[in-house]
């Protein structure tokens, strides 16, 4: 890729808040994500976080009463402008859930789905191809390579939630957004994840949700803490884990509450 | 007709593969990624050469039948004729049934005459249709055709019919509801201009039959509906309750409370096969098997007895109620919290001690809202009635006695050749509107009384 | 602590303790044996009926009585005229309430706002469902034949009228086959790009699939037992040869059960209560498929 794309932000918001209803749970969020890096939302339960994620490929949407006010761009468009088709973005901006949600399909129609709907692959050569290209990159492939039609559901809960990153990959996407992707999973199914993470640096841009502290400082180089709505403190993951500029940010590291 | 339908499907097929096809080339032309796959620009075509052929058909149609009619009467053979009314119209049917082939034979030598006229004229619209539709489709089919493009939003299109249908699909709920609610009232208002209100509602004579000449004795009858009313709620809410509260609700308690798990396996769908036991084999038993016996057993009490009776239709009703009070306490017995029938064993209370102290009183409500739905469904109950409670309308407690209810009036007063416009006809829909009244209400209140208990535990 | 404090524990051998445990142990067996009874009265109940109408129809059933249509003779009356009335007017049934059905479920439970609007079709379906069928007779007599002019005693009309009768179990149904997939499945198929509608046809209705099944055939069974709505719209007429189509006269099962109920003649008993074993053979092949299909795909999530 050439080097504009990589030094600028893959997506900007800009004074984002978000209600549901009368109730704003996001107070004026602005915040860069970029592709070489990957970024972290930290903060206690109830803090916004997830519903910020969710304002990045607009899954906010599915939300009746759910509102978002601000500019949020991806690669400078406004991902909430008219011209905007809501299909596409979340194709471009993909997105791993908390618990993995494998389509109660084969492995490999789970892989295929994305590609299928979009019409990325002219014919079975082509589609085959993505679809391992998809489980290889996900780490999956070695493992499944040989039962392909089996059920996705039948699989161990990590090997579920990789399943599901090589499904969101499968479409080729420029933004990954992961929601505490690991929180329903062993010790070494995240350790493998976040191995995972590592090795998808840089290919595509990673925002990654999570409670747990010690994950955000293993996997991320940005970190972004959010408390009660608000974008409390956003830098170097080193910088907010060793040095935070806020008291409160502070008082979270140190386990004061959260 | 079937032609046409295939003929237009076929051409629908045809503009599918086109678009798909041409959709397909274009994308690969185009460098970029097309905005809907090949095969939403095939629906996209096809839907455009299908729907609007149908809706012109459609609109054809209707204005057909006069066109075909005027072009028969201007025919040569027309001239033949009797004149304009009844004679004519039963001639120019019988012609229309011989031209389409639906019979062979005329009764009236005129109406083979007029078959052939009738043919050339349906030939003839027939094609101007047909030719239309043809032309709409090719039209259709082209002019989406000539749309497609890579960054056509095809697949947006489309979902936006569906939408559409989907919404339309949600309407006909609200239409058959609206529906029921102005034939009902429209006819019953008919009624109520030939017979006062207060004579329906409050009258305690009920004998429908209007005579044929007028200086007959009792020739504008009597509609006085208190005895039916009275019947329909001495067997359906009352006899039939009597059999079904008990035996339902102790149903429920044995099959959820103490049966062992195999019993409940082979009780609980034994239970919903007397649910799902159409009505009339109900009625037919009541009135083979049963009412005999509840006659010969009230003579043998001494008292009057006849051989359609309350008692016959309302026992066999009960028992076809049973499934659903049993269902019904069921759910509301499943949803008493755990804790509270802990809390009562844990005392040292028998399980029946639990039963009846804490979890039916905790469930009442809900086996209340339960019940009024069963006397809902009870008093709506129609086969049962009709083949055993039996026509008299008797004013009376005596449950030997014959008595009849509003839904064997209706089956009643509507079956036979009658004319439309008499006061016996309109009186049934008179009584349906009532009935359904008196069964919406009971609903609306059973579902709040439901709804608020279940909100209770939750 | 104080004497006048101290409570003795209670003494569960004294014969009055004796006598009260003994009493209610007593009650708890009367009421099992109670709730034993009632299950067991409803059942025989069943039982009786079952084998009263065996017994007398069992006799009725050959080959002419299966392939014959109506006539005024008892031994030569058959019920596949009636039969064929019947299936026709399912065709006709199935064909309306089951795509009407199951496109009002889906909008209702996944797309509709929740405004008054969406509030007054719920209200409407699920008082349909309570309404008694004997007022959908009336409704189709009222709209389809003396306002549309449809022909009098057709299948066409008789399936109309159990369409809109049968709709409201399937939507009710429907809703709650969708409402148990589980929401993850749609966020899945949101979050690669799926439109709404591509999340619903893809996803969520399979999924639902034998859930609304279920429910179809259970209303089907229903409307297929179901007699007043069609004496309501002249489906009672004599027929002595089978309908050929839509639009001819025709009778259905259970009212030709009803009409022969009727007759006089001492060997209607036996063609009737074999008619019934026709129809009640249908209805328990009908519940069976329904109980299979859910005990076979329901998927726990």
């Amino acid at each position: 890729m050439d080097m504009e794309t990589t030094l600028a932000p893959k997506m900007t918001a800009a004074n984002v808040n978000v209600f549901y209803g009368d109730k704003r749970a996001i107070e004026d969020v602005s915040i860069d994500v970029s592709r070489e890096h990957v970024t972290a939302f930290i903060g206690p339960s109830g803090c916004g976080k997830s519903t910020f994620l969710r304002t990045l490929n607009r899954m906010n949407d599915t939300i009746a009463n759910a509102r978002v006010e601000g500019l949020i761009e991806l690669d400078g468009e406004d991902i909430y402008g008219p011209a905007m088709e809501v299909e596409q973005l979340r194709a471009r901006v993909g997105m791993v859930f908390q618990k993995p949600n494998p389509f109660p399909k084969s492995i490999y129609e789970n892989v295929a789905y994305g590609p299928r709907i979009h019409g990325f692959a002219a014919g079975k050569v082509e589609l085959d191809a993505m679809v391992e290209r998809a489980l290889v990159r996900a780490g999956l492939w070695e493992e499944v390579k040989d039962r392909l039609s089996e059920s996705g559901t039948a699989l161990s809960g990590g090997q579920q939630q990789r399943l599901c990153i090589a499904r969101a990959i499968a479409v080729d996407p420029e933004v990954i957004l992961m929601d505490e992707p690991c929180s329903a999973l062993d010790p070494i199914a995240t350790a493998k994840i976040e191995e995972l993470i590592h090795e998808l640096r840089g290919r595509y841009a990673i925002v990654i949700v999570t409670h747990n502290m010690q994950q955000a400082a293993r996997v991320s180089q940005r970190t972004a803490f959010f408390h009660l709505g608000v974008l409390v403190e956003y830098g170097e993951t080193t910088e907010i884990f060793t040095n935070p500029r806020q008291k409160r940010t502070e008082d979270y590291i140190t386990g004061r509450y959260g | 007709m079937l032609a046409v339908a295939l003929l237009i499907a076929g051409l629908g097929a045809i503009a599918w593969w086109t678009g798909r096809t041409r959709a397909a080339a274009l994308a690969r032309v185009y460098d970029g990624r097309a905005h809907s796959l090949p095969a939403h620009h095939g629906w996209y075509v096809a839907l455009w050469t299908i729907v609007p052929a149908v809706i012109v058909l459609a609109i054809w149609s209707n204005f057909t039948g006069g066109l075909i009619y005027q072009a028969v009467l201007a025919s040569p053979e027309a001239a033949a004729l009797p004149a304009a009314g009844m004679e004519r119209a039963t001639v120019l049917s019988e012609a229309y049934s011989l031209a389409i082939g639906a019979t062979e034979q005329s009764f009236r030598p005129e109406a083979s005459g007029i078959a052939p006229a009738y043919e050339r004229a349906i030939a003839f619209y027939g094609w101007i249709g047909f030719g239309a539709a043809l032309l709409i489709a090719f039209a259709g089919g082209a002019f989406a055709f000539t749309r497609l493009t890579p960054r056509f939003a095809a697949r947006r299109r489309i979902e936006r019919l569906v939408m559409a249908a989907l919404r339309i699909a949600s309407l006909i709920a609200v239409l058959t509801t609206l529906g029921i609610v102005l034939s009902l009232l429209f006819e019953s208002l008919r009624f109520f201009s030939m017979v006062p209100v207060t004579e329906f509602l409050f009258g305690t004579h009920w004998s429908p039959q209007v005579a044929i000449r007028p200086d007959q004795a009792g020739s504008s009858g009597a509609f006085g509906s208190i005895p039916l009313f009275w019947g329909t709620v001495f067997i359906g809410a009352i006899i039939a309750m009597i059999v079904a509260i008990p035996l339902g609700l102790m149903s429920a308690i044995y099959l959820t409370q103490y049966a062992h798990r195999s019993a409940r396996t082979w009780l609980k769908p034994a239970l919903e096969i007397l649910a799902g036991v159409p009505t009339v084999v109900y009625g037919y038993f009541a009135a083979l098997t049963v009412a005999p016996l509840v006659r010969d057993f009230g003579l043998a009490l001494g008292i009057p007895a006849s051989s359609e009776s309350a008692l016959a239709a309302g026992l066999v009703m009960g028992v076809m109620i049973i499934p659903f009070v049993s269902s019904m306490a069921d759910d509301s017995i499943a949803a008493v919290p755990q804790a509270m029938r802990d809390g009562s064993l844990a005392m040292g209370a028998t399980r029946s001690e639990t039963i009846r102290k804490v979890l039916i009183p905790a469930a009442l409500p809900g086996v209340v809202g339960g019940v009024l739905l069963a006397v809902s469904r009870a008093i709506g109950e129609t086969m049962i009635v009709v083949m055993a409670a039996g026509l008299a309308a008797n004013l009376t407690a005596n449950p030997f006695a014959s008595v009849t209810t509003v839904t064997t009036q209706i089956v009643q007063l509507l079956t036979g050749d009658q004319e439309f416009d008499s006061p016996k006809t309109l009186a049934a829909f008179a009584l349906g509107l009532t009935l359904f009244l008196m069964t919406l209400a009971l609903n609306i209140y059973a579902l709040r009384v439901v709804k608020k208990y279940r909100e209770a535990y939750e | 602590m104080s004497d006048a404090l101290r409570i003795d524990p209670t003494d569960w051998r004294t014969d009055t303790m004796r006598r009260r445990i003994r009493a209610r142990y007593a009650a708890e067996r009367r009421f099992r044996l109670a709730g034993l009874a009632a299950i067991l009265i409803s059942v025989g109940f069943l039982a009786f009926l079952l084998i009263t109408m065996f017994v007398n129809g069992i006799g009725g059933l050959d080959w002419t009585f299966l392939t014959g249509s109506d006539a005024t003779d008892p031994d030569r009356v058959g019920i596949w005229g009636a039969f064929k009335g019947s299936l026709l007017t399912m065709l006709v049934t199935i064909a309306l309430a089951f795509p009407i059905g199951v496109l009002s479920a889906v909008y209702l439970e996944e797309y509709a706002p929740r405004n008054r609007w969406t509030d007054v079709i719920e209200v409407s379906i699920n008082n349909l469902a309570a309404v008694p069928s004997i007022i959908f007779g009336l409704l189709g007599l009222a709209v389809f034949l003396n306002t549309m002019h449809l022909p009098r005693s057709a299948p066409l009309v008789g399936g109309l009228t159990l369409a809109l009768m049968t709709m409201p179990v399937i939507v009710i149904a429907g809703r709650n086959a969708i409402k148990s997939v589980p929401p993850s499945i749609r966020d899945a198929a949101l979050g690669v790009g799926a439109s709404r509608i591509q999340v619903v046809f893809h996803h969520v209705l399979p999924l639902a699939l034998p859930g609304i099944l279920t429910g179809t055939i259970i209303g089907m069974a229903r409307a297929l037992g179901e007699t007043a709505p069609l004496l309501m719209i002249g489906m009672r007429a004599f027929i002595a040869s089978p309908p050929q189509g839509f639009t001819d006269p025709a009778t259905a099962l259970p009212v030709q059960i009803f009409l022969w109920s009727d007759e006089v003649s001492r060997g209607f008993v036996e063609k009737t209560s074999a008619a019934i074993i026709v129809l009640l053979a249908f209805m328990l092949v009908m519940n069976g498929l329904a109980i299979y299909l859910r005990n076979r795909f329901e998927t726990r999530w």
